[in-house]
């Protein structure tokens, strides 16, 4: 008797803190993953890459300038202007996370194509990922001939870069990214030289606004002399990003005027000390081939 | 009096069955903000639903990085100048279902409004399926669109809700 007594009481106490449990708890449990959208605007800085590719069927066209130094009769080179150095890029995104493209550059005709891979994405939720990762290889052509009077080969034109770029977005407006590369060239002046070298980006942007950023990159290189005579300086820039719809205007300074990555990042030559500041932007367009 | 209270325990354990409670985290959410320009349709497959069928009580949330776009920039800026998702992941329905009608507070981009309007809930199988369709007035939930866009986007955006709850 007792007993049955007991278990109704019990019956009704679970009736009772069923309908006290608040349902809409249960909205904010069991949460799925939620992966960390533009860490960057555009899928390079300046000169770096960061670890942004297109989406899924979308191609895009790059179109970049670097124009003359300070150093070089500036106003009667219309702010350098009329020394324009350029370098157009296609690529396409085969899935969200895999990209692949082509470029030109002028500075010694350098042809490139390159691969570039979402190893992984930052996310929280589900599953925390702090940092998002992405590998980013390119083979590069010199076209430009030799001055040297050296019947060169093929091979000796071409150079490659491996990147491993780890980018954090840490709140909406703060992103850094921080890319370790190997540079091999196959051709260098003395069997003293080093081939390969290892080199680290660091680069950064800040939103002012949903629509603009200011943008900053330095990269640390490992070899900055070759036995004959020639020097390299570390390359870096400032910029600011404005998006409007489908384009991206990057604007910035830099020391650099090449743009195919072996080139600018292991053989820079110019000294922001030296009046070596270059003006320059890229603009990008998306084009949404596949919907 | 031991028959009496047999069949009170019964009665008690038979209510506690009966607050069926009803949930899934794979509803259906769509929306639709075009226009003539631009067709604008993002989809959710993971909505979160939840129904007391004793009570009423009724929610529906969805996480903002959870829609997907046929373009991949649209839905970068959707998440990024539109709704704004880091600071505002979620939206969500809480309220009651009364007579065909969902009746509560919608919370958009961290702005919360009473709404009421027309909902179906179906028992089928033990399960409850939940289908309504509403429009929501952008501007109603502090979402400022540019004017440069003004004429792409329909300042009112119809979402559509079809989320199949099982009991739990």
């Amino acid at each position: 008797m007792k007993y049955l007594l007991t278990l109704s009481a019990l019956c009704f106490a679970l009736v009772g803190t069923a309908q006290e449990d608040d349902l809409f708890d249960l909205l904010d449990e069991g949460e799925t993953e939620q992966i960390t959208f533009a860490t960057f605007k555009g899928t390079q800085l300046i000169n770096a890459a960061t670890n942004e590719t297109p989406g899924e069927g979308v191609l895009q066209y790059v179109i970049a300038h670097r124009f003359g130094s300070f150093g070089d009769e500036y106003l009667y080179n219309f702010f350098g202007l009329d020394n324009a150095q350029i370098r157009m890029q296609l690529d396409y995104g085969i899935t969200d996370r895999l990209n692949v493209g082509i470029g030109r550059s002028s500075v010694l005709k350098v042809a490139d194509g390159f691969v570039k891979y979402k190893v992984l994405r930052q996310q929280t939720g589900a599953r925390e990922i702090p940092v998002s990762m992405t590998w980013y290889s390119s083979a590069n052509y010199r076209n430009a001939k030799y001055t040297d009077g050296i019947d060169h080969l093929m091979s000796d034109r071409l150079s490659y870069h491996h990147q491993l770029i780890i980018a954090r977005k840490w709140n909406s407006s703060f992103s850094t990214v921080v890319s370790p590369a190997l540079v091999h060239w196959n051709l260098v002046p003395d069997a003293t030289d080093p081939n390969s070298t290892m080199n680290l980006t660091l680069g950064g942007r800040y939103k002012l606004t949903n629509r603009m950023a200011l943008t900053g990159e330095y990269t640390f290189i490992s070899n900055s002399r070759y036995s004959d005579g020639s020097s390299f300086t570390s390359p870096f820039g400032l910029g600011l990003d404005i998006e409007t719809g489908g384009h991206v205007f990057q604007f910035h300074i830099s020391n650099t005027r090449a743009m195919s990555t072996p080139y600018w990042m292991t053989q820079n030559v110019y000294q922001a000390s030296n009046g070596g500041l270059f003006l320059g932007f890229n603009i990008s367009r998306v084009f949404t081939v596949k919907e | 009096m031991k028959k009496f209270l047999l069949s009170l325990s019964f009665l008690a354990l038979a209510t506690s069955l009966s607050a069926q409670q009803y949930l899934t985290r794979e509803g259906n959410l769509t929306f639709d903000a075009g226009s003539p320009l631009e067709d604008i349709i993002a989809k959710s497959n993971s909505a979160t639903s939840v129904y007391d069928a004793s009570s009423g009580k009724l929610g529906v949330q969805v996480l903002m990085t959870s829609f997907e776009f046929k373009r991949a920039l649209m839905q970068e800026h959707f998440n990024e100048n539109y709704a704004e998702s880091e600071s505002y992941p979620k939206a969500a329905f809480k309220g009651m279902f009364k007579d065909g009608m969902a009746d509560g507070i919608l919370t958009i981009h961290g702005v919360s409004k009473p709404v009421k309007v027309p909902a179906k809930l179906e028992e089928k199988d033990g399960a409850m399926h939940l289908t309504t369709s509403f429009d929501v007035t952008i501007e109603d939930f502090g979402i400022d669109i540019p004017k440069a866009v003004a004429d792409k986007i329909d300042s009112q955006a119809k979402v559509d809700v079809d989320c199949l709850m099982k009991a739990r």
